[in-house]
């Protein structure tokens, strides 16, 4: 049994299309801007943040329209269709006694959804972890179709808490470079049809062939120094997928900027003899979205399938991390074939999949 | 074949394993309630002090469910999965670090890193060196079809034991819910895991 992945879209300050953030993000612009005293003690703050003020639930709407009118016709109504939502905080700006199941319910009500949508809500693995569990519902026969649509919005919630943590970085985020100093907030929406039907598609669809979980059971606010979890999680998914490290083309990695995440991720793809292949990460285009972030890079990670092209880590400039890997300096035309995708978050979680073109 | 191999209740100054109650306190508050239960389990875990009331439920429910059944722990360290859910995330803890940064507070770091649900997830795993899959949900309800389904995708993918969790807290109220299904039925309960079952061990001892 295969599971299809396809009909992605992202809604970001680059634009509201998947084509539209692809052509964007290949003229290396980003959506990161500086905003005037808006941090806490009235800093300026970096953040790809959209122009007017956007609700959660807007985007989860538009986000699931979206990727609707890239499938056929009244799938979305079939008893056999699911929709994933991931989100961290959700509307916790405006709603914070129900910042999630009230835009959720809403959602069900207003797309009449047959089945309760399930709210993943697992740190910044989120994403990932929601087309796991779709991937894992198709295989196993529950569900027929599932769309995932993943969604955060900036908040002074959100961004007060990182800058208590020293977390925010005073320029754009620079993932993997020497001169990271952590992360840039980002807000949007990124969603994609998961399927085992390739029919639904009105566009070409590719192959979401495995992906699993794993904690690092180390600590809640720091990564494994020895990138643990990562490694285990991307081992397993390798392994249930039947492929070996050289196997994947291109990896788009987690990168968040901050100097103890990248460090780990690095560790980890050396540890896995997998710091030759070309890697990315796309938060100096999107910021960090949170539980947005997975969907957002597997949609751009799609792109990449279909136009053959590995997309340059914007902010990347000089190695910055004890293990040399090959982090894109420009954009690569290439063949690419197999992707494997991963995030890591609070709480010592981590992700991995494996996304690839039709034999 | 999968069984529910133990399981708990907790709600405020009462706990009950297996159905069978094994703690009641007299304490006055939800928080005195959760410190007493760790003094009753004999445990040694400074973290705990350190960590929000959802994340503290949640640590020691798993605490007295491997006290009672210390046979739980008796797997390699990826065999087991997490798979927690409740229906309002970390609620609790969003409004008390909204509160820490208004009227000319500063943001608390240790409140805002327990915003996140699967935090507790962290706390277990880390306490136990479990590194399987974790997932936390959040849904109106406990939701029986969701894991009957979910649970046996994980222990048909790559677990040999998941251990669920439905958990809710605020200022009134402590609801837990602790079960451990495994693939052989390690402490001989004789509990399949279905989905009527699930329901009758979910509302046993609901008042």
């Amino acid at each position: 049994m295969i599971t299809y992945i396809g009909a992605e879209n992202i809604i970001s300050p680059l634009g509201v299309t998947s084509q539209e953030n692809f052509n964007k993000i290949k003229q290396a612009k980003t959506g990161i801007a500086c905003y005037q005293e808006v941090g806490f003690g009235k800093e300026n703050i970096y953040l790809s943040k959209f122009k007017t003020q956007t609700n959660f639930y807007d985007l989860i709407v538009s986000c699931l329209q979206a990727v609707i009118a890239e499938s056929i016709t009244n799938l979305i109504f079939d008893k056999k269709t699911l929709v994933i939502i991931s989100t961290t905080k959700a509307d916790i700006q405006e709603n914070i006694a129900s910042p999630i199941l009230f835009s959720v319910n809403k959602l069900k009500q207003e797309f009449n959804l047959y089945n309760t949508p399930i709210v993943v809500s697992n740190a910044c693995i989120s994403g990932v972890l929601a087309m796991n569990t779709a991937n894992n519902y198709l295989k196993a026969g529950v569900y027929e179709n599932v769309f995932i649509i993943g969604a955060d919005v900036i908040s002074d919630f959100v961004l007060f808490g990182f800058q208590s943590l020293f977390a925010i970085s005073e320029m754009p985020c620079q993932p993997f470079d020497k001169n990271r100093k952590g992360i840039t907030l980002g807000e949007g929406a990124g969603g994609v049809l998961m399927s085992i039907n390739k029919n639904v598609y009105k566009s070409i669809c590719f192959e979401f062939v495995e992906g699993t979980s794993s904690n690092d059971a180390n600590h809640i606010s720091g990564p494994s120094r020895t990138g643990e979890g990562l490694f285990r999680s991307i081992t397993n998914t390798l392994e249930l997928a039947n492929l070996n490290p050289s196997d994947i083309d291109f990896i788009s990695a987690h990168g968040t900027g901050t100097t103890f995440n990248d460090e780990m991720e690095a560790i980890a793809f050396g540890r896995l003899k997998m710091n030759k292949i070309p890697l990315n990460s796309l938060k100096g285009y999107f910021g960090h979205t949170l539980g947005a972030a997975g969907l957002i890079e597997m949609a751009i990670c799609i792109q990449s399938l279909r136009n053959n092209i590995a997309i340059k880590s914007l902010g990347y400039h000089h190695q910055g991390t004890s293990e040399k890997i090959n982090v894109t300096t420009q954009n690569i035309n290439m063949e690419i074939n197999t992707i494997l995708k991963t995030a890591s978050g609070f709480g010592g979680c981590n992700a991995s999949a494996i996304i690839r073109k039709l034999k | 074949m999968s069984y529910i191999s133990t399981y708990c209740h907790i709600s405020l100054n009462q706990c009950f394993v297996d159905g069978k109650q094994t703690h009641q306190f007299n304490s006055l508050s939800i928080d005195q309630f959760l410190k007493d239960l760790y003094t009753a389990l004999s445990l040694d875990y400074p973290k705990f002090y350190k960590m929000d009331r959802l994340t503290k439920l949640a640590f020691i429910g798993t605490e007295l469910l491997k006290k009672e059944h210390p046979e739980i722990t008796m797997y390699n360290d990826n065999e087991i999965a997490l798979l927690f859910g409740n229906n309002n995330s970390s609620a609790l803890t969003d409004i008390n670090f909204k509160e820490s940064y208004q009227n000319g507070g500063s943001p608390s770091p240790s409140l805002f890193v327990y915003t996140l649900p699967n935090i507790l997830l962290g706390e277990i795993a880390i306490r136990n060196k479990w590194y399987g899959e974790n997932m936390f949900i959040v849904n109106e309800n406990f939701d029986s079809v969701y894991f009957i389904n979910y649970v046996n995708i994980l222990l048909n993918k790559n677990a040999e034991a998941v251990f669920c969790g439905w958990l809710n807290v605020n200022d009134e109220m402590v609801e837990a819910f602790l079960f451990f299904v495994s693939k052989k039925d390690i402490i001989q309960l004789n509990l399949p895991f279905e989905k009527s079952k699930l329901i009758e061990l979910y509302q046993e001892n609901k008042l």
